[in-house]
Formats: structure tokens, sequence, C-alpha cells
């Protein structure tokens, strides 16, 4: 009977035991929210595209190596790749293999924004208030086009000025993503339409977007890249037009100095839009290529540097951007990305006026400025002697003295027509290969030309 | 010597004398069956507290009368009674307790006999492991156990070690097996700080453990439900015996270096080879001698000025210092085990160390017949003074990519070049930097047992594990963190494990022949981890260290992360007439880690085995003495995952300090636990009275519904999803044999071989290819193979290098022509991470006074790829040091050779290709032990019941046809990428050790 007793009582001890485990089963995050929750309500929404220039800003996209890949692809003889990474190695020999991990890396950072800018575009029905709706969507959707043109550009051939561009750049998605069974297997969209997505997504953002929007996007930062997107295009009365509103109306203006344009902590008059970088947010990765080893740069010293053809391009020997680079010990290192926790400029005033200039110039107008004298405005803030005349390639040459090093080399190319030492404007190798990852994870995705089967 | 035991005896008579007149002295020896005396045997007068114990000789003398009763007592040996009448003498034969002597085997929840047992479990002593010269208490294990494969990362002296029981079950869970110690399962996760894994276990003292069990088939395994899987590794620390108190001391003091070097080019020959090299793709003769100039810093290249033996500097001779003493004994209430231990190991690379602080107490405290209650109780201290891991520049091993022509250190002798590397100058770090981890661990338990009836007792634990970590890391002004003033990060973690166990044993024997047991009960875990870390920069000193001194806070941050399990299990073994053995077990398991839908999950296990042996057709052979078939099958699961993987998630991510939230994962409701189904047969047999024993077994693992880390297209905006997709098998023969090969008094040897196969294969894996790197997942393939271009060698003609295409023809033939564009060349599967066949072999010899020990271990069948290889052995494609074997580049047309032509900064053939792949078989003498026991009359002069000097060797020699640093050398910052394996980078050799001691038991 007392055995009994005990057993009773340990079945009784351990039941209770039981009991007041089970319920512990049930364990929330402490470090993140669920989706319901973090697209409730307009604060979260909010922080969700905040979170989107987060991602968009990161290291293996628009904080540098979205550049990288540009600059380095775009290269011929004037630059030096002296770093340890074997993916610039590749992009400078035009020797790229599609598991490269930076290619891999533009892929997927342009697709997170891409799908964070869904995810907000497919909730503002959570916003009350109108004008900050607008503005959520128009943020969103110039994030959202700001990833497309740059895929648009790196994995599929150039723009056939006029129309036609059936070739392959990469897949649209626009719908929101939150859930496994709502991924896709998309093919590859033609250029043609990933561009009319772009365009159509800046004008949207353009009409929605305020006046001025801190270090966001603004209206302006939208015009100035749909600038961009039409001079791409070849559409030069669309890119002057675009390029002149915001010279106009944008209230942006050229820093006083060439030298003041870059290595802020803030942003300058000149930047449209910049990357913000702080010590303890964000890492500023054209400097970790860029700069010299003590400047934060990496062992290269720099990892990038700058060979003596480049200086070429210099036809005053007091042009302050011909002075805008110090030596260390593995070469010449240009000194705009010098400081390691600067902003990056993004959309610069500069690029506005050469892009207005270049445009008037090709369509012999004079809408806003005269290109003579859009050009040594240019010039007189760097202190280069002005021109009488110019010519295209007067314009052409401002553009590198203004922008090199900036992301505009392969681009500039293509649109130009231009070589690449031996290679054609629109040799299969001056084209990024579809990542290996996502062609074995994506059986839809065509290979480019030249990269196998 | 036997003056002063005499003495101490004639005391203890004297004073029992005054009660006792009649008392007289009674003296005899105490032999086995073979007439050996046995020394230390319990000699008690019954019902009194008067006794002695038997010296070394077997020999007692006792004071007792006439009518009194003495006991002698000694554990294996059935005790005896022996009344006096009118001896003086009485010479007593103590008989061998066949029961007590069967070996027991610690299962889940309890222990079983040997003889007895229907599954595999690989049972390893004390006396194989202790004495081996490695603070890491899983590299003892090596070649011990058949199946078992363990390997060290690298040759850092708190580096990860990987255990493989039976293979790869498993491709984005975790592959550990769980350890349980003491009967409590502990926290094995890695909080390194910089991606190189710490070993967890390096908090425990290997020589406070007295046997490690390791349940290798389910039928074991199930107990551990969802988490058996990956084997379960049974720690049980020692026990204090009733008796004379034991107080054991040992020491010692060992040397190392590493196991392997390699050749790389001296300054002449470097010269030479970056010269062609560079005149090769036209740079002038005075471009690149301007270049040797610069790293030369004003030192003269030309003649000999400067050759940097990069390698001397990272790889050092290290040392091994281990001391620790321990007292156990106790009395018929209390029993007892108490150790402190010091270890301090200096490791073979540069800056690398280990110290370490153990403290353990055990303790087993009979209360009643009924009732007995105890505790095992230890705390350590580790310090490491730590590295960076292999891919940084501040790795000492990636100082090999620096050009001899570079001084190591400026014109003073002290200050680190810096100047004129290539690369970031590691010495910089020891220099001017300071990475120290602290980590405490408390390991403690404590336990009820009440036997509720003579056959059922009820046993509570309550287990308590805390692994407290604190990582401080400063990096002054002249270190990579220049730019911003020196750079330093705190980080402390503390992951604490609650454990509460229940359970009823029910034993029962039935009708003489049926013997029933079951145990039933419960367990309750609780595991919790915070972090919190700080960093900051700008330092005014070099000498302040501390975040209190940095300009600027740069990031800091907390977290708080928990899972649980609940379970409950049963078994039951039953056996008829010792010769027809059953046992089934059942486990429900629970965890938070698992989606609402699949939260709880059932793991059965079942096995039988007849012991042949017994039946009367063999029970009287002389040849056979055991002869047990055995069959197993049972199902478990791995829950190695991430603690919320069945959800979505949202994380802060803020933006120019503004807050932010992004998606960082795709969640899914439905993920179960993956379960793996194991069938095992085997046969033990034992002949000749067990002079040849051993054990047969042949395994199939079927693991389905893997957790797979599948990618999904990047077009959704996620890499990948967590999904149980998938199936892989595992098989393998597992041979032991061991041989007893001399039996004497004066000496023995006996041998011990274990072989095991291992064949894993992909069997399903619908979402297709998983490419990780060079490593490759396929249905049908072993997992993780090596997937890459076929490298062909140079060109004669031109030098290029040469790859074969491998591309598929219309006809569907293979096209094995050869292309010197990569691009046009297929990947194919070139080889596997993981051997296929592992050996060990060990042999202890005795004889007199010496004892002589040793094991070699082989693994066969796996390849190791060097990630490194590109810039290590690249014909010079940059300027990075080469391997000598460069020098055989291409030349000039005609020129045969597997070294395409040196082409400086212009890719000729330092893609991932099978040139950096290679067959990695090798048989290693993993450890040697010779020691010399002093002969007893001689120690007893110093009141020492034992002294024994010894040397050990570990990893003395290494027989292979590798080339690279070393066959068991890996990159250590894929460590958490279960399919990125088998890839070396700037990894470092392990240590080769030579170790003195001496054991002295007083």
């Amino acid at each position: 009977m007392k055995t009994l007793k005990y057993i009773k009582f340990i079945v009784i001890v351990l039941a209770i035991s039981f009991i007041g485990c089970e319920d512990n089963l049930e364990l929330a995050p402490e470090q993140s929210l669920l989706p319901e929750v973090a697209t409730s309500n307009p604060a979260n929404l909010q922080n969700i595209l905040t979170g989107i220039y987060d991602e968009a800003g990161q290291t293996v996209s628009y904080g540098g190596q979205i550049n990288l890949a540009s600059e380095l692809l775009g290269n011929d003889t004037d630059l030096s790749w002296n770093g340890t990474f074997e993916q610039p190695a590749q992009l400078i020999e035009k020797q790229l293999v599609p598991d490269n991990t930076f290619v891999r890396d533009y892929w997927l950072n342009a697709y997170e924004v891409n799908n964070q800018a869904n995810i907000v575009l497919a909730n503002l029905d959570v916003f009350e208030d109108e004008s900050e709706r607008n503005r959520v969507e128009g943020e969103a959707k110039f994030l959202r086009a700001l990833v497309y043109f740059d895929l648009a550009r790196l994995f599929g051939q150039s723009y056939n000025v006029g129309g036609g561009n059936s070739q392959l750049a990469a897949p649209i998605v626009l719908e929101a993503i939150l859930n496994p069974s709502d991924i896709t297997s998309p093919s590859r969209s033609s250029v043609e339409d990933v561009y009319s997505q772009v365009i159509s997504d800046l004008l949207s953002a353009y009409s929605l977007l305020p006046d001025s929007n801190g270090v966001f996007a603004d209206k302006y930062a939208a015009q100035a890249l749909l600038a961009r997107v039409y001079l791409q295009q070849g559409n030069f009365a669309g890119a002057r037009d675009a390029a002149n509103d915001v010279l106009q109306n944008s209230g942006h203006s050229l820093t006083a100095t060439y030298d003041a344009a870059f290595n802020n902590d803030g942003n300058s008059s000149e930047d449209i839009f910049a990357w913000q970088i702080t010590s303890q947010d964000g890492v500023n990765q054209m400097n970790t290529f860029w700069a010299g080893q003590a400047f934060g740069g990496r062992s290269g010293n720099p990892d990038v540097s700058v060979n003596s053809s480049f200086f070429d391009i210099f036809d005053d020997a007091n042009d302050d951007r011909s002075q805008f680079f110090y030596t260390t010990s593995g070469g010449t290192a240009t000194t705009k990305w010098q400081s390691q926790f600067a902003n990056i400029p993004f959309l610069r005033i500069a690029e506005m006026h050469l892009i207005r200039a270049e445009a008037n110039f090709r369509l012999t107008t004079a809408i806003g400025l005269d290109p003579l004298a859009e050009i040594n405005a240019l010039r007189s803030r760097s202190n280069a002697v002005a021109l009488g005349s110019i010519t295209l390639q007067d314009v052409i040459d401002e553009r590198i003295r203004e922008l090199s090093f900036e992301g505009f080399g392969l681009h500039d190319i293509k649109r130009l027509e231009g070589t690449v030492g031996p290679l054609n404007y629109d040799d299969d190798f001056l084209v990024l290969p579809v990542p290996q990852r996502e062609r074995d994870a994506n059986p839809n995705l065509m290979q480019n030309q030249g990269y196998g089967s | 010597m036997k003056v002063n035991h005499y003495k101490l005896l004639i005391l203890v008579f004297f004073i029992s004398s005054i009660a006792l007149a009649q008392q007289r002295s009674i003296s005899g020896t105490v032999t086995d069956s073979n007439g050996l005396p046995i020394p230390g045997v319990n000699v008690i007068i019954k019902n009194t507290n008067r006794g002695t114990q038997t010296d070394f000789d077997g020999v007692y003398s006792v004071e007792a009368a006439n009518g009194e009763i003495i006991m002698y007592s000694f554990l294996g040996y059935v005790s005896q009674e022996i009344s006096i009448t009118s001896q003086n003498k009485i010479d007593v034969i103590l008989k061998e307790d066949v029961s007590a002597l069967e070996e027991v085997v610690v299962v889940g929840f309890g222990t079983q006999s040997r003889r007895k047992i229907t599954a595999n479990i690989a049972s390893i002593s004390s006396d194989k492991i202790n004495e081996i010269p490695t603070p890491s208490l899983q590299s003892t294990l090596t070649g011990k156990a058949a199946g078992v494969q363990v390997t060290q990362l690298n040759g850092k002296v708190e580096g990860g070690v990987k255990v493989r029981v039976r293979g790869i079950s498993t491709i984005s869970s975790s592959q550990e097996p769980l350890y349980v110690v003491d009967g409590i399962p502990i926290t094995n996760s890695d909080e390194s700080i910089n991606d190189s894994p710490i070993n967890p276990l390096i908090a425990l003292n290997p020589n406070d453990i007295e046997s490690i069990d390791i349940l290798k088939d389910a039928s074991s395994a199930a107990i551990y439900g969802a988490r058996g899987t990956n084997g379960v590794i049974i720690i049980t620390t020692k026990q204090g015996k009733q008796g004379k108190t034991k107080v054991s001391l040992n020491s010692s003091y060992g040397i190392s270096s590493a196991t392997n070097t390699r050749d790389w080019l001296n300054a002449e020959q470097y010269v030479e080879l970056v010269t062609e090299s560079a005149l090769n793709v036209g740079f002038t003769q005075a471009g690149i001698e301007g270049q040797f100039d610069f790293y030369a810093n004003g030192l003269d290249w030309r003649n000999g000025d400067v050759d940097t033996d990069w390698q001397e500097l990272a790889l050092v001779d290290g040392s091994v210092q281990d001391f620790g003493v321990s007292v156990s004994g106790g009395s018929e209430k209390t029993r007892f085990f108490m150790s402190t231990a010091y270890n301090n190991t200096d490791g073979i690379v540069r800056g690398n160390q280990l110290e370490r602080y153990s403290f353990r107490t055990n303790i087993d405290h009979t209360l009643s017949e009924k009732f007995r209650v105890g505790t095992n109780s230890s705390v350590s201290k580790s310090i490491i003074d730590r590295i960076s891991n292999d891919n940084a520049f501040a790795t000492p091993l990636q100082a090999i990519a620096q050009t001899p022509l570079s001084p190591a250190y400026l014109a003073d002798g002290v200050t680190p070049n810096n100047e004129s590397t290539e690369y970031y100058n590691f010495l910089t770090d020891e220099f001017n930097g300071n990475f120290k981890t602290n980590i405490w661990r408390v390991l403690a338990n404590v336990y009820a047992e009440y036997k509720i009836l003579p056959e059922l007792s009820f046993r509570s634990e309550i287990g308590y594990d805390f692994l407290s970590q604190v990582a401080e890391r400063f990096s002054g002004s002249l270190t990579e963190s220049a730019s911003v003033g020196g750079f330093g990060t705190a980080n402390a973690v503390q992951t604490e494990k609650y454990n509460l166990n229940n359970y009823l044993t029910y034993t029962k024997r039935f009708n003489e022949i049926f013997d029933f047991e079951t145990t039933l009960g419960m367990s309750y875990e609780d595991s919790q981890r915070r972090l919190q870390f700080a960093q900051g920069q700008g330092f005014p000193s070099d000498d302040l260290q501390t975040l209190n001194s940095a300009a600027e806070i740069t990031a800091g941050g907390s977290s708080r992360t928990r899972f649980n399990f609940l379970s409950y299990f049963g078994r039951t073994t039953f056996s008829i007439a010792d010769k027809y053995l059953f046992n089934a077990s059942l486990r429900y398991d629970g965890s938070s880690r698992f989606g609402d839908e699949n939260r709880f999950g059932w793991f059965p296990a079942a096995s039988v085995g007849w012991i042949v042996s017994e039946e009367s057709f063999l029970n009287s052979s002389e040849v056979v003495s055991l002869l047990k078939l055995r069959g197993s099958w049972g199902i478990t699961g791995n829950a190695g995952i991430g603690n919320f993987a069945s959800l979505s998630l949202f994380q802060g991510t803020p933006y120019n300090q503004r807050a932010g939230l992004a998606p960082t994962q795709l969640g899914n409701p439905a993920l179960k636990w993956e379960k793996t189904t194991q069938v095992d047969i085997g046969l033990d047999f034992g002949f000749l009275n067990n002079r040849i024993s051993g054990e047969i077994d042949y395994y199939v693992k079927d693991t389905d519904d893997l957790l797979l880390n599948e990618p999904v297209p990047g077009t959704s905006g996620f890499p990948n999803i967590t999904r149980n997709v998938g199936e892989m098998k595992n098989r393998g023969f597992e041979f032991i044999i061991n041989t007893k090969n001399i039996v004497s008094a004066d000496g023995s040897w006996s041998t011990s071989l274990n072989l095991s196969t291992i064949d894993n294969e992909v069997t399903k894996l619908p979402g297709g290819d998983i490419i990780a790197g060079r490593n490759i997942v396929r249905e049908g393939e072993t997992v993780s193979s090596f997937y890459v271009v076929e490298f062909a060698g140079a060109d004669p003609a031109n030098g290029d290098a040469l790859f074969i295409r491998n591309t598929v023809n219309a006809d569907g033939t293979i096209d094995r022509s050869t292309t010197n564009n990569f691009n046009e060349a297929d990947r194919i599967i070139a080889g596997s991470p993981y051997p296929d066949f592992i050996a060990g072999l060990t042999n202890n010899i005795s004889y007199k006074g010496i004892d002589f020990a040793f094991t070699f271990q082989g693994e066969w069948g796996a390849s190791l790829y060097n990630n490194g290889g590109r810039f290590q052995s690249g014909n010079a494609r940059f300027f990075d040091n080469q391997t000598t074997d460069q020098l055989r580049r291409w030349q000039q047309p005609g020129d045969i050779t597997d070294v395409p032509q040196a082409r400086l900064f212009a890719t000729n053939g330092q893609q991932a290709s099978t040139r950096y792949l290679q067959e990695s078989d090798f048989i290693r003498l993993r450890n040697l032990t010779l020691g010399y026991t002093i002969p007893q009359d001689v120690t007893k002069k110093f009141y020492m019941e034992r002294v024994r000097i010894y040397f050990t060797g570990f990893n003395l020699l290494t027989f292979t046809d590798y080339d690279g640093y070393d066959p068991e050398s890996t990159a250590d910052f894929n460590g958490d990428s279960n399919i990125q394996v088998g890839e070396t980078f700037y990894s470092a050799p392990p240590a080769k050790t030579y170790t003195l001691g001496i054991n002295i038991d007083f």
C-alpha cells in the first residue's frame, strides 16, 4: 500500500512537470518580427522602406562593388588591379566565370532590393495619410527602378538606339514574395522590357515624391536617374529635359571646389542622392578598393591603382581634377574615395550638367544653358582653362575628367559604342554571365553568349 | 617499506587491544585463482570497525579473537568470510566475480551488461585516452572506435574538431553527435567571434574521464530521439571507490612542432620565376626590378641580403604542459573523486596559446539501503590567445604568401615590416594587438535515486551547464586597423542549459530464466543564450586596449535566444535464459525549434540478440567462448537547425542611424525533424577463452525529410529556404578484432584493430544539384563531392593552361578534347571530401614494469582542395611566393609540364580545377606511449604506491602522398557550412608532440 502511494505521488509530480513544460515549447524570437507584424502598420512599413536603402547600399552593390564592375570591365590600360580578390581580377581581365561571387551578389542583392520594394508597394494601404503613402510609393519605385536599370546594363547587351531590344536582360518580378509558395522561376525579360519598367517606375516616382526628402530619394533623384536612363538609351531629348529639370528646380548646385564634392560625412550641395555611410552603419566599399591602406583600403594599397595613361585625358595641368590623386606603395590612388566613413555620391549635379550639355550639343539646342558655357562652368569649378569651342569628343572627355572612378566606365563605352582594348563595345565578355547559382536554381534562365551552355 | 605499514598497524592494534585483550595477530596472503597476489583487499572483522588492507604482495595482518569473522572483499571478486577458530595464518583465494567482471556499458538513462547488449556501442576506457598530449577531448578518440571519424580542423590549439559517427547523415543540420556528460546533454555550440571555431569541449579535462561510450546504431541512440542521428557520445567521469584514499598526481611536459612544412621559393628562385612571369606579359626588366627594390626595402636583393623564410616565422615550436592531482576514495556510505588540473599548450602557430584550469568534485552518498544521492560538478576556466581565421592576412600562415624579398622586420629588428610587404605583415598583430578569449564552464548535476521496491527504482537528475565566454580583441595603431587609429571589440556570450530527467526503472527476474527491465521517464531541457558586444575605434595609446578608451563606439548590440525540448521515453529489455535478447524503446520528442504543424515526433527502435554460444551445442566448446548475433532497427532524428527556422522573419537593419527592417528568412511552418531509419546487423565473437574477440557489423542508415537550405531562384529576394526534401543513404561495414597475443604473469601483448567502410550517397534531391564553392550535392553521388573543371596541364605549343571540355556530344559521349578557354569546359565530379575507409590499430604491450602502447590511424578515399593553390602554386600569376614545384613551368615550345607559362597578372590555369585537388589518403602514428613503473619496493621507501615515468608521442609519423600541409588540415572559416568541406586555405598543419611525464599514486 505504501509503495502504491509512492507511485501515485511520483506520477502526480511527473504529470505536473510535464504540463508546465508543454507551454514552454511556444517560443518567440526576440530579435525578429513576424511578417504579419512587420507589414501591419505605417511605422513598420516605413522601417521596411528604410531597410531597402540599407540593402541597396551594401558593399556587394551600391556600397562599391557595382561601380567596380563597370570601372574594371570598362578598363583597358588606365587601371590596375593590385588586390588579392580574384573576382575583380576576372573583371579587369574580362575573364569572368559564371560562379564569380561578385557577379552572383549583384544579382542577389538587386532582387532583394526588388522584393523589399515590392513588399512595400503591396502593403501601401496601411497608410492613412495620402502624402505619406505617395512618398513611400515613390521611394520604393525609385529603388526598384535603380536595380533593374543596373541589371539591364550589366547582364544584358547594350541598348540599341531606336528600340527593338529583344536581347535578354534579367527577369522582371513585381509580386512581393513572403511565402515559399509564391516563389517562381521566371525567364529573362528583354532589355527593352526592363528599360520600360525602369522608366515607368521613375516617371511614377517623380510624380509621387516630394521636392525634398532629406537623405532619401526625392522627385529630383528620380528625375536625375531618369536622365541617366534616357542618356543610356540615346534618348537625348528626354535626357536633356530631365537633367534640365533637376538643374533648374532641385536646388542642388555645384560645390565651390571639386574637392568639396567628395569625402563628405553629410551630403554636399551637389548631391542629389548619395549612399549614407557612418562609422556605425554601412561600409564604404569604394574606399576599400580605391583607397590606400593608411586610409582604410585593402592590402593592394590601393587595390585599384590609376596608371599614367589615364592622365592623358587632362588638357590643363592646373585642372584640380588632375591633382585629385595621391601616391602609395601600390601605385596612384584617386582621392575621390579617400575617406573611410564618407558618403558615396551617387547622383551628382555635375553629371546633370554633363548630360544636359551632351544632349544639347547633339540636338544642337541650348535648353537651360549653351553646351559650351555649361562645359566651361564645370571646368572653371576645377580651375581648368575655359575652352573656346567644343566638339562632342570634348564633352565626352569632360565627362571622363569629371566622373571617372564613379561607375560610369563600361556604360559610357557601350553607349558611345567604343572599345575596351581589343574588345568591341558589344563583345560577349563585356556582359556579365548569369550567375551559376542562379541558373542552378532556376532552369528557365538562358546563359549569356560566351559563357558556355 | 613494510616496516612503516606495520608501525601503523601496531598503533591501531595497540589502541584496539585495550578493549579486547584476547585478540591475537592473524596474517596471511590473499591471491586470485591464478595464485597472483591481490593488493588492496579489504580485510575487515565483521561487525567491528577493525580492519586493514593487503599490501602490494597480497599480505595482511590483523588482530582478531576466536569466534570473530574476517571478511575479505575486493571489487570484482566474490567476498569471503572465514570464522576464526585457532588459526594464526589464513591464506585466502578470492574468486573472480563473473557477473561483476562483465563489462558494463553506459546507455542513455541506465547501464547494460556488454554481454547482453543488442546494440552497437563503442566503449573507450580512460586508460586508452589518458596521457595523449592534446587539450581536446575528442582528439583522444581518433582511431579508437570503428565508424567514428575524428578530425581536428587544423593546428590551432583551441580549434574545432569534427566527430562523424557512421558518416554524414545530413546536409543542412548539425553533423555533430550529441554529447552527454554524466547523464546530462551538454551545450556543444561554438561561440568563436571570428569564424574559426573554438572546440566547445575544450573546457573538459580529459583526465577526469572514466569512460566514453559511443551509441552508434539506432537501437541505442533512439532513446535520445530527435538528436540521435549523428550518434551519442556518453561521457562518464571518474567516481571514487570504497577503500583506501588514493592520491594520484600526473605531470608532463612536451614539445611540439608542425607535422609538416612545405617548400617555398627562396629569394633567388623567386626573382627568377617572377622576372620571367613579368617579362612574359610585357613588363620591362627595370619595371620588375623596381618592384623587387620596393620589397627589399633598401636591402640588396641581388646579392642575397634578404631571403625571408616566412613559413618559419609562422610555424613555431610549441609546448604542452599538463599537471593534475586527483584524490579519490570513500567509505561504505560516501564515495568521492576530486581533481584539479592545469594545462598550458603553446601552439605551433605563432601567437596561439591555451591555458586551462579545471576542478571537479564527484560525490556519491548512500543515505539508506533505498536512497542514494550524489553530485558531479566541475568548473573550468580556459584562457586562449587566439589568432585570425585562415582567411585573413593577419593569420600567421598567410605569411607564406609574402615574398622572400621582403624583410620580416624593419631595420630596428623589432618592428614588423609593413612598409614593403606584399600583404599585411601578420607579425604586427602579435606586436601591436591582443586577442584573448576567456571561457568559463560549469557542469553540475545532482541526482537522487530511490528504491521504491527492490525491483523498482526512481531516479531524478537535475543538470546545469553554463558556458560563459568573453572575447576581447584589440588591434593597435600599426595593424590593419591603422586607418581608424586602433580598433577594439568586446564580446560576451552566456549560454546556459537546464536539464531535468525523471525516470523509473523496473528490473525483475521471473522463473529464473526471464530477465525483464523497463525504464520509463521524461526529460525537459531548456537552453538560453545571451550575447552582448561592443566595438570601438580611435585609441589614444596602444597601451589602452579596452573600449573605455575608444574615441568612438562604432557598434554594439545584444541578443537573446532560446530553445527547448520536452521528451518522454521508455525502454524495455527482455531476455530468456540469457540467450535470447530483446530490446525496444520509444521516445516522443517535442521542440520549440519546429513548426506548429510538426512540433512532436516519435522515435521507435527495437533490437534482438541471440547468444549462440549459450546453446547446448556450443556452450562446452573450448574454441568458441562467445558468439552473439544481433540485429537492430530504429528511427532517430536530427534537430540541429536554427532556433526559428520555421518562421518568416524581419530583422532590424538601420540605415544612416534610422531604424529599418528587412526580411531575413522565408519560413516554412511544415518544417519537421529529419528522420533516419537505421538497420544494423552484427556478430560478436570470442574464441579461445576470448583471446580473440571482435565484432562485425553492417549498417544501413536511410535519412529522409532532409532539412535543406535549398537554393531558390534569387529573383524571389531570398537565396534559400529550409525545407524537408531529399534523402540520403549511408552504408558501411565495421570490423573490430581484439587479440590477446601474450598473456602471462610477466607481461602481456594485446592488439585491437578496427576497420570501417563508409559509403554515402545522396539518394533523392528534388530541387536538383546544390553547389557551394567547389562542392556539389547531387543525387547519386557522395554528399559534398568535389565539382570542378578538369585540368590538363600546359599546352606544349604555347604554355596555355588546358582544360578538358567534358561536355556532352550530340551522340551522348563525353568530349574529352582540351581547350584553353576555361568557360568551354564543364565541371565534373572529381572526388569526395570524405574517406570511404578508415582504420585504427592499437597495440598494448607490457612486460614487468614497462608498458608500451601505440595507435595507428588511417583514412582512405578522401581528397582535399587547396583553395589557396591559385595564389601559392599559380605559376606566378601574383607576386605571392610560390611552391617550388612551380619552377617546372612551361618555358618554351615543346615543354611538357603540368605548370602553365608564368604570366604576371594574367590568368593562366589558376581557375578552380582539378589542378588544386589531390587525394589525401594517409596513415598516421597517432600516439605512442612508453612507460616504466618503478618497482614498488623502491617507491614504497618514498611513501609512494606507484611511480611511473612515461614518454608519449602524438602524430609522430605521417605516411601520405598528399603534397599540401597535412591531410587533416582544412580551412576553418567554412566551419558552419556542411557543404563546403574538404577545402584547405592557408590552414596550419596539426602539431606533432613529444611528451615526458610522471604519474605518482600515494
